[in-house]
């Protein structure tokens, strides 16, 4: 059983834009945070708004030969991984259990079986420990992260969470007693949607990185691929919503023509103009929605932020429109312990009360529910 | 110097036992589906009602199956987890060796007699596993554990001739017709007792799950 591990102590990101950095909360209440939505046990210490430590253990390479996310081999491996990962977090932060004031943990959406480890695993430190317990919104969390590393949100942000298993709009008034949400994926995730392409070119899972890859080598305008749910009518009903199963579609339809014509698939220009469709569409439509809520900062989170076309085409737009865009780093990106932690303290810090130790998991936790 | 048992291979089950076996303090709730929802709330009123404080707790015991996987988990982590918090050490029995245990108490069988203990596998299945009454610890493993259809069990004379207790057999009447009086599920103080037993014989008692059913790998993968 292979196991990648990382970890990082009070570690503050490269800025893409300068953004005014709000002060430590003077709150210094200690969270631990632990996230087991799907196939990476996190664990990670916050302090106020600052991270102490952020652990993971990964059973990804256990689900790569196939094809995707297997639930009960993630399952298993979080029962494996759990008390090993909180040994190592509070060994790297020098953090002394006792010290702890709360837990927090991934209460939705995921997996059922890997939430539930990881929602038992947190009933027993708080009932171990006496401290309360905060049951969280993951993909809420994808958004709070980033105040740990660029710094408290402004009055108003608009975050985009984009995943191989979301791809959410929201506005956030407040991270936890104040988001909108403006618009969700009607079928797949982008993340998804990248890997079914990569199914269809033959590329290995997960597909995402590598068709990145190939498109940096791939002209964007080589192929005009579909833009979903951006025709007129379509933006009446769904205007920021998305929808990406058509043009997974269209590229299907488009590689077979080539491949019955007997002609070879340029499939740089195909990667490139499929993931320039993606990124086009959720950029538009994002900005469109800073534009129209009057927001001036633009969070991006999620797995899928890593790719480099909506990276620069988000940057671009954003510079066009005068929003400071702000993109955690990857490994924040991705699914971690750092931004459990993260939404609980700021339950903390809000008064909110915490879950009772009955909290359930939600395999499909809305977004109405910050905590639960 | 009490104990925390926890099994769910089953019901939810917890009980506080003193060092010298006896229960302080159990619950258990036969909510096959709920044992996320269940088992903290549970340990938590234990707890309250036996006087015991948390620190006062000397080692936590887990059964570990064999059982359906999420709910295992559930005891497992819980367990380990809390073991952890607490500082004190955990340990694994298996939950039909308690359910064993529990049946030569409560049937007062003699030296000698055997004993199948089974467990709702669902899937039309039953774990099983097979066992002598002894003069100590009490129980001696023959055979098991496994997973199989109670028809199996029939025809390669793994039933035969022993006292069948337990959860799973009760869903298989005319195939594995149970001893009258038997438990149909572990004791979690059975569990402390056991360990205790084997902690003095000098045994290791880890907490592997025991899954016997390999992970179901067809259908779709999820996504991240
Ligand atoms: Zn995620």
């Amino acid at each position: 059983m292979v196991r990648s591990a990382r970890s990082g102590e009070g570690y503050r990101g490269p800025l893409l834009q300068t953004v005014d950095s709000s002060p430590v909360s003077a709150d210094g209440s200690l969270v631990l945070g632990i996230e087991t939505s799907c196939d990476e046990t996190g664990v990670a210490l916050v302090r106020g708004t600052e991270l102490l430590v952020d652990a993971i253990a990964s059973s990804v390479d256990e689900h790569a030969r196939f094809g995707g996310i297997i639930p009960e081999i993630a399952s298993r491996a979080h029962l494996e991984a759990m008390v090993p990962t909180l040994r190592r977090a509070l060994a790297q932060a020098d953090v002394d259990l006792a010290e702890v004031d709360a837990i927090a943990v991934t209460a939705g959406p995921g997996l059922v079986g890997s939430l539930t480890v990881g929602a038992a695993a947190a009933k027993a430190l708080s009932v171990g420990l006496d401290i309360p317990l905060y049951g969280v919104n993951h993909v809420i969390g994808h958004a709070a992260v980033d105040e740990l590393v660029h710094g408290e949100f402004p009055a108003r942000v608009m975050a985009l969470v984009v995943s191989g298993g979301h791809s959410s709009l929201l506005l956030v008034d407040d991270i936890v007693t104040g988001i909108t949400e403006l618009g969700q994926t009607l079928d797949d995730a982008a993340g998804e949607a990248f890997d079914k392409v990569g199914r269809l070119l033959g590329l290995p899972y997960p597909g995402g990185p590598h068709i990145d890859r190939l498109a940096r080598g791939g002209n964007p305008e080589a192929i005009r691929f579909p833009r979903g749910l951006s025709r007129r009518e379509d933006l009446e009903r769904h205007r920021y919503d998305f929808s990406f199963s058509g043009l997974k579609t269209a590229v299907a339809r488009w590689v077979e023509a080539r491949q019955d014509a007997g002609e070879e698939i340029p499939l740089a220009d195909v990667a490139a103009s499929f993931a320039a469709s993606v990124a086009d569409v959720l950029t538009a439509k994002t900005i469109a929605a800073c534009q129209r809520h009057e927001v001036d900062t633009l969070v991006i989170g999620g797995g899928f932020s890593a790719n480099s076309q909506l990276r620069e085409l988000a940057a671009e737009r954003c510079a066009e429109a005068g929003i400071t865009l702000r993109i955690p780093p990857i490994r924040f990106c991705t699914d971690n312990g750092a931004m459990i932690a993260a939404l609980g303290a700021a339950a903390l810090r809000r008064g909110v009360a915490p879950s009772d130790l009955g909290l359930p998991v939600d395999s499909s936790m809305p977004l109405t529910l910050v905590t639960r | 110097m009490p104990y925390l048992a926890i099994d769910t291979s089953s019901a939810v089950a917890v009980a506080i036992v003193a060092d010298d076996g006896a229960t302080l303090c159990a619950a258990s709730a036969l909510e096959p589906r709920r044992h996320a929802e269940l088992l903290a709330i549970m340990i938590s009123d234990v707890l309250r009602d036996s006087g015991v404080a948390r620190d006062e707790l000397v080692g936590v015991v887990a059964g570990t199956g064999p059982a359906p996987f999420t709910g295992l988990r559930v005891g497992l982590v819980t367990a380990q987890t809390l073991g952890f918090a607490l500082g004190v050490p955990v340990h694994g029995v298996s939950s039909l060796d308690a359910l064993a245990a529990g049946a030569v108490r409560a049937l007062a069988l003699p030296t000698g007699v055997e004993v199948l203990a089974t467990g709702d596998a669902r899937r039309r299945e039953v774990y099983w596993a097979r066992y002598r009454v002894s003069e100590t610890p009490g129980i001696e493993l023959l055979a098991g554990p496994g997973v199989a259809r109670a028809a199996a069990l029939v025809a390669n004379g793994m039933a035969a001739g022993a006292v069948v207790v337990g959860r799973g057999a009760a869903g298989y009447p005319a195939e594995l017709p149970s001893a009258e009086g038997a438990p149909l599920d572990p004791d979690p103080a059975d569990l402390v007792r056991l360990a205790l037993s084997r902690l003095a014989a000098g045994e290791v008692l880890p907490t592997e799950p025991l899954y016997l059913r390999r992970p179901d790998v067809h259908g779709t993968p999820a996504q991240p």
